[in-house]
C-alpha cells in the first residue's frame, strides 16, 4: 500500500531524515514510536508530500508522489498530481487544524464541493454519515471554537474520512489533548483499524500502540532502527537504543 | 475681522462644498476599489516562489509607497500629458494615483494577514487535496479578511485624507471648492474649518462601517 525506499530529507544541512525504507500492507496498522526530534513526524508528513524529500522514492499502491525521475533526473511531480494524490491520503494534525470560520459541517463538506464536485445536498448526508460514526452528529452547526480538543480530533477524523483514503496518517493526534480526553480519540481510531483501515499513527500512546498495532516502528536520529510486533518491541526489544527509549516512557 | 460661520450659507458656498464633498466621496470610493484590487494582487505576488512575480510585486511597493503620492498625481495629470501624450482626465489621473499609491500599503496588510494565519491551516487544505490557490481562497482569505480589517480601516481613512490632495491637479472635489470660495472672500478660518468637519464626518462613517463588519464577522467566526 504504501512504500518508501531510501528516503533522504534534510533541513538545510539538517539530515532529519536518513535512508529511511518501509512498507506498508493494506489494512495493517503501523505506529511509528521514537524520542522527540527523531524525525518521526517528518517522516509521516513526507508520506503526503506536505515535506519534499531530496533523495529518495515514495509510492502509494504503486503510484510514486512527489519526487520521480524524468529523463533520469529526480524531479517534484506536477502540483496537480500531487494533490490528486494527497485525495486519496487522509491526514489527522497535532492540532487538529479544523478551519474556525466554518461549521463543524463544512468543514467537512469543503473538500468534497471543491474536489469531488459533489452536491451540497449529497456531501452534507456523507458529513452527517460521518458525524454519526464519530459520535458528534450533534455538533453538526456548531464552530470548532466551541468544542473541546477531543471532539475537534474526532471532527478532524471525520474531515479526513470524508474523501475515502486509502490510508489515512495520524501525526501525534491526542498529544495536544487533555488526558480525560484521549480516550474519546483513540476509540475511533480503534474502530478504524478494526474496519480494516490502512493506518500509520505517530503517537506516544503506547498503549494504543501495544493494543492496536499490528507493527511497531522505532525511529531514533532519523533513522528507522528497529521495527516489530507491539510484543516483540515492547518486551523483548533488541535495539539497546529502543530499550532506553522504552524505559524513560514506561517508567511514568 | 469677525468670526461668522454662516459665511458657511452664503451665496451657494454650501452647494459648492456639497458639490465638492461628493467628488471626494466618489473618487475615494472608486479608488478604494482599484486599491483593495491591487493590494489583493500584489500582497500575494510577493510571496510567490516564482522570482519575476515577487521581484515585480516588491518594485511596486518600493516605488509607489517611497515616493510621495503628490509627486505622483503630478507626474500621472501633468507629466503624462507633456511628456508622453498620454492625456488623462483629471478625475482618471485622481483615482488611479490614489488607488495605485493606496495599493502599496493594502499589500503590506494582505501580506501581513495571510503571514498571521496558522501555516496548519494551509496543510489542512493541502492535506485533504485541494489545491494552493483552492486553500487560498476557500480557508486563508476569509480568515485573513478578518485580521486586515482594522488596518484596512487606518489605510481607508488616509485615503479619504489623502484625496485632498487631488486638489492640486484640478480634480474639483472638497479641498478645491474650498480653495475657490477662500479665494473670494478670504474667509479661510471659517471655510476649512467646514471642510475638516465634513472630512470628519466622512472618516467617522469609515471607521464606524469597519467596526462594524468587524462585529459581523466576529460572531459569524464563533
Amino acid at each position: 500500500m504504501i512504500k518508501l525506499d531510501s528516503v533522504n530529507k534534510y533541513f538545510g544541512s539538517h539530515h532529519v531524515l536518513k535512508d529511511v525504507s518501509l512498507t506498508v500492507a493494506p489494512g495493517e496498522v503501523v505506529v511509528i514510536i521514537g524520542p522527540s526530534g527523531s524525525g518521526k513526524s517528518t517522516l509521516l508528513r513526507c508520506i503526503n508530500y506536505l515535506e519534499e524529500i531530496q533523495k529518495g522514492r515514495i509510492a502509494i499502491e504503486g503510484r510514486p508522489i512527489g519526487l520521480i525521475e524524468k529523463n533520469g533526473k529526480p524531479t517534484d511531480m506536477p502540483q496537480k498530481d500531487i494533490n490528486a494524490m494527497r485525495a486519496q491520503v487522509g491526514m489527522v494534525f497535532q492540532n487538529f487544524n479544523l478551519f474556525p470560520h466554518k461549521t463543524v459541517e463544512e468543514n467537512i463538506i469543503m473538500a468534497l464541493i471543491t474536489i469531488k464536485k459533489l452536491k451540497k445536498q449529497e456531501a452534507l448526508e456523507e458529513a452527517h454519515h460521518l458525524l454519526k460514526k464519530v459520535g458528534l452528529l450533534d455538533k453538526a452547526k456548531a464552530f470548532p471554537d466551541n468544542l473541546s480538543g477531543g471532539q475537534k480530533q474526532r471532527v478532524a477524523i471525520a474531515r479526513a474520512l470524508a474523501m475515502k483514503p486509502k490510508v489515512m496518517l495520524f501525526d501525534e493526534p491526542t498529544s495536544a489533548l487533555d488526558p480525560e480526553l484521549v480516550g474519546e480519540v483513540l476509540s475511533v481510531m480503534k474502530e478504524l483499524a478494526g474496519e480494516g483501515m490502512t493506518m500509520v499513527v505517530v503517537t506516544h500512546e503506547m498503549g494504543f500502540a501495544r493494543e492496536v498495532a499490528h507493527r511497531v516502528v522505532v525511529m531514533d536520529d532519523g533513522k528507522l532502527i528497529e521495527e516489530g510486533s507491539p510484543a516483540k518491541i515492547f518486551f523483548d526489544p533488541d535495539n539497546p537504543r529502543t530499550r532506553s527509549f522504552l524505559k524513560k516512557v514506561l517508567e511514568h | 475681522m469677525q468670526l461668522n460661520f454662516l459665511v458657511l450659507f452664503e451665496g451657494n458656498n454650501m452647494s459648492f462644498l456639497v458639490r465638492g464633498l461628493w467628488v471626494t466621496i466618489s473618487m475615494t470610493f472608486l479608488a478604494l476599489i482599484l486599491s483593495s484590487a491591487i493590494g489583493l494582487i500584489i500582497g500575494l505576488g510577493r510571496m510567490s516562489k516564482n522570482k519575476v512575480v515577487s521581484g515585480v510585486c516588491s518594485a511596486y511597493l518600493a516605488w509607489f509607497r517611497g515616493t510621495p503620492l503628490l509627486v505622483q498625481l503630478m507626474i500621472l495629470y501633468y507629466g503624462l500629458a507633456i511628456g508622453m501624450q498620454i492625456d488623462l482626465s483629471a478625475s482618471m489621473a485622481g483615482v488611479l494615483g490614489l488607488g495605485m499609491y493606496s495599493g502599496s500599503y493594502v499589500s503590506e496588510i494582505v501580506r501581513g494577514a495571510i503571514q498571521s494565519i496558522d501555516r496548519g491551516q494551509m496543510e489542512a487544505g493541502r492535506s485533504l487535496g485541494m489545491s494552493h490557490w483552492q486553500t487560498m481562497f476557500k480557508v486563508i482569505l476569509p480568515q485573513a479578511v478578518r485580521r486586515m480589517l482594522p488596518p484596512l480601516g487606518n489605510e481607508f481613512i488616509a485615503l479619504t485624507k489623502n484625496s485632498s490632495l487631488l486638489s492640486v491637479i484640478t480634480v474639483s472635489e472638497l479641498m478645491r471648492e474650498a480653495n475657490l470660495i477662500v479665494s473670494s472672500n478670504f474667509r479661510y478660518f471659517e471655510i476649512y474649518i467646514g471642510v475638516a468637519v465634513m472630512y470628519f464626518i466622512v472618516n467617522s462613517s469609515i471607521s464606524q462601517g469597519i467596526n462594524f463588519l468587524e462585529r459581523k464577522l466576529n460572531v459569524e467566526g464563533r
